[in-house]
């Protein structure tokens, strides 16, 4: 849903889609990112509380994140194939909150839907709005897997720089000044 | 019923706020960003050293996933797999404040910085780790606040402020 900044609204919830789980696959990610050994060891993980192996929370994170960039994909080449021009999605500064509410076991599918619940121009970006999304995520029996809180920019349509902003963002772009403001 | 696995690691009742762990290092190969991001993040400024020089990041960065999987994974190996963890309520405050590029490497301290029992579940405590991610010219590239449960040693002992 690469939507420019002013067709969002705060109520499209946007089924960004599934995905199941396998037991080699937790323990694979497991390994390389979060070691811990209800997340590695179908035996060991017995003994834990969970009573058996589970996902990593940010597993599922990075599952939801994949999932959703695909469907992103999918929507802008939606609208190009309509004639329209897609908006533009900028980088995240950040996730204000990440709630893990239920595990993921081996065999689970795991759905993702994303709602947009605040959005306003940036201040720090000129022709960039701030949004705040909620992506949530689901089990097969319905129950909330995780909440998350995501901030993300996206860029505004209508925006006309003033001359000021126009020449700064010229500098900006060329490589001497880019080199100096990564400094 | 104590957990074998566990049961000689440090618990709840061994934790201290303001304890700092030390992470170790890790450099970051661009086979190491091209192959998480066609995973998990396939941008194509994360996928494509040509199209990542363009971009507003100016090179070939890693996902914010990935720089938040590689510290957690130093978590682990530092703290975690000597804790008798009970694994994670989430996180709150996750800022990417920089991006870390092509052979950056990723370190850091962690520190313990609010420890409680839970009051629902007198097994279980709840500690919040900060993490302050650096870059090798002590940038700060990400931080957050992670909330994870530890088990209590002594379950019966009377959980603090639960007097009343």
């Amino acid at each position: 849903m690469t939507l420019w900044f002013e067709d969002i609204d705060d109520v499209t919830v946007w089924p960004l889609g599934d995905y199941t789980f396998t037991e080699e696959e937790i323990i694979r990610f497991a390994k390389r990112y979060d070691p811990q050994y209800f997340h590695i060891d179908p035996e060991a993980a017995k003994h834990s509380h969970f009573g058996g192996l589970i996902a990593s929370g940010w597993h599922t994170v990075s599952v939801g994140h994949k999932i959703m960039v695909d469907f992103m994909y999918a929507h802008d080449a939606e609208q190009r194939a309509k004639g329209e021009e897609p908006g533009v999605s900028g980088p995240s500064p950040g996730v204000n909150k990440m709630e893990f509410k239920a595990p993921v076991r081996p065999g689970d599918t795991i759905r993702f839907d994303l709602t947009v619940k605040n959005k306003r121009k940036s201040n720090s970006l000129p022709g960039w709005g701030l949004l705040t999304s909620i992506i949530s995520a689901y089990n097969q029996d319905d129950e909330l897997v995780y909440r998350s809180e995501i901030a993300s920019f996206s860029k505004l349509r209508d925006y006309k720089p003033k001359l000021k902003e126009r020449v700064l963002l010229a500098m900006a772009a060329m490589p001497v000044f880019r080199k100096l403001l990564r400094k | 019923m104590s957990n074998p696995i566990t049961k000689d690691r440090r618990h709840f009742e061994d934790l201290r706020v303001g304890e700092v762990i030390q992470l170790g290092e890790r450099k970051l190969s661009k086979d190491d960003i091209i192959s998480f991001a066609k995973e998990f993040d396939p941008l194509p400024f994360h996928l494509d050293e040509e199209v990542a020089k363009k971009s507003l990041l100016g090179g070939l960065a890693s996902s914010g996933w990935q720089t938040a999987g590689f510290s957690l994974r130093m978590l682990v190996d530092e703290f975690l797999s000597k804790v008798a963890g009970m694994g994670g309520l989430g996180f709150d405050n996750l800022k990417w404040k920089r991006p870390l590029m092509k052979n950056d490497t990723l370190t850091g301290t962690i520190t313990v910085s609010s420890l409680r029992r839970s009051q629902s579940n007198p097994e279980m405590g709840i500690v919040v780790l900060d993490f302050d991610m650096r870059n090798q010219k002590d940038q700060q590239v990400m931080t957050l606040s992670l909330t994870n449960l530890v088990e209590v040693r002594d379950p019966s002992a009377p959980i603090k402020g639960d007097a009343a």
